[in-house]
């Protein structure tokens, strides 16, 4: 649920605006911080991942929940081009309609997120679970602290319908009382909630066969130190 | 004629209809904008039917930001047209343009690793959805989808989208491979954007005519 599907124009403009200086900024440091990696290895696997989660998103899985793979982009390219994948992503669903052009920033900044901090709560945990529960937790996690983000930018953006409509037009407006962030809340982590076990499940299981398969997948430089350690074919389980 | 005009004049046309989308106070011109988009598709043969669905994709997700606004129908009717007008430009954009023209105006002002990122995303998108439609055809036959069986279900799907991962990289790593050889190296061969010319009158003409609609119908 993490990533906004609030089309263009619903939110008001400085927030979107600061989305995008924000998402500019970040993607700066993060271009800044890859000059030096191995192009030939890295940008393949930034377009297969995005285009994984381009294809994730693409199938609802549970009502309005769809799973992102945003953790398993962290976890396989990193927090940097992590970070790219997302930016990648939500201009491509932007142009494919699905997501506005003018939320990417935000948008941008909350899968970027999911990406940096699902690295980090991956790796902070390496040595407490195994593989599987590793990157499970590390997903809860992650969605949990973007959820609450989310519904921080959606109370943020405490929209008034007058804005909308001119004053022959407000007979026809329903008051309805104060606004219903809470209620907004109460479904985003309702639904939530199935959606982050579901996704915990997918990309422990997939994290855990890719760790299988091709270990040297998770071989950001961040885990180097644990695959020089491991003897091949232990790595991570 | 949509197809025979510069993209920069689509990009332009884009712009004016994202302009109008941002001005609308009322539903009205919007729907109308809407309307004159859709008729100058059908008209210069582009499949608007199916844009038409796909736009709407955009309103079913603004449902859910909807329950938390006060306001009334009209309120409500004025964002679902905010959201379905401009993903409607942008379809119609996508469809009248041939992608390397899309990624030689991206790769004329984004860093290169970005516009690497994105053409290699959009070559391997096909690539991980064909073989989605193998996969999913190879576990039905399997008996891989069990009715009921939701453990069974997310284990197979999980493994399936680890396998379609791990294949997506390598043939992603082969393309990649392929067009370094053949002299890729970070850019298209037309960068940037031709001029504007006279078949750039029906774009820029319709983002005039959402955005009039939006400025002016009050």
């Amino acid at each position: 649920m993490t990533h906004m599907h609030i089309p263009d124009f619903v939110l008001p403009v400085w927030l979107w605006v600061s989305g995008f200086l924000l998402m500019t900024a970040a993607l700066g440091i993060s271009l800044l911080l890859l000059r030096s990696m191995d192009r030939k290895k890295k940008i393949p696997l930034l377009g297969a991942i995005s285009a994984a989660m381009i294809v994730a998103m693409s199938l609802p899985e549970f009502f309005f929940y769809h799973i992102n793979l945003s953790v398993i982009a962290g976890i396989l390219l990193g927090p940097t081009l992590g970070f790219v994948a997302a930016f990648i992503v939500n201009l491509m669903l932007a142009l494919l309609g699905h997501g506005g052009i003018t939320v990417i920033g935000l948008n941008t900044m909350l899968l970027g997120l999911e990406a940096v901090l699902g690295h980090a709560f991956f790796t902070l945990l390496k040595r407490v679970f195994p593989v599987f529960w590793r990157a499970a937790i590390a997903t809860v996690l992650t969605l949990f602290c973007t959820t609450m983000l989310l519904i921080v930018i959606v109370a943020a953006s405490n929209i008034n319908p007058q804005d909308f409509l001119h004053a022959d037009e407000h007979a026809f407006a329903v008051q309805e009382g104060p606004l219903s962030v809470l209620k907004f809340a109460g479904l985003v982590l309702l639904f939530g909630v199935v959606g982050w076990i579901l996704e915990a499940a997918i990309t422990g299981a997939v994290v855990k066969f890719i760790s299988q398969v091709k270990p040297d997948l998770l071989g950001h430089k961040l885990h180097e130190e644990r695959h020089q350690a491991a003897p091949r074919g232990e790595h991570f389980d | 004629m949509f197809h025979r005009a510069s993209i920069l004049s689509k990009a332009v046309f884009l712009f004016l209809v994202l302009a109008g989308a941002l001005a609308a106070k009322a539903p009205y011109p919007l729907a109308a904008g809407y309307g004159v988009i859709l008729v100058v598709a059908a008209l210069c043969g582009l499949p608007w039917f199916r844009i038409m669905v796909l736009s709407l994709y955009s309103a079913v997700f603004t449902v859910l930001y909807i329950v938390s606004l006060r306001g009334g129908v009209l309120t409500h009717t004025v964002l679902v047209f905010k959201a379905i007008t401009p993903a409607l430009a942008v379809l119609t954009f996508v469809v009248s343009t041939p992608y390397p023209k899309i990624f030689s105006l991206l790769s004329a002002f984004l860093p290169e690793i970005l516009a690497s990122g994105l053409f290699m995303t959009y070559r391997t998108f096909f690539i991980l959805i064909e073989m989605m439609d193998n996969f999913g055809a190879a576990i039905r036959l399997r008996g891989g989808f069990s009715p009921g069986s939701l453990h069974k279900n997310s284990a197979n799907i999980s493994r399936g989208i680890a396998m379609l991962l791990v294949k997506a990289v390598e043939r992603s790593s082969r393309l990649y491979a392929v067009m370094a050889v053949r002299g890729y190296n970070g850019s298209m061969a037309q960068t940037g954007a031709d001029g504007f010319h006279r078949q750039d009158v029906l774009p820029i003409g319709t983002g005039i005519a959402v955005l009039m609609l939006a400025l002016l119908w009050r």
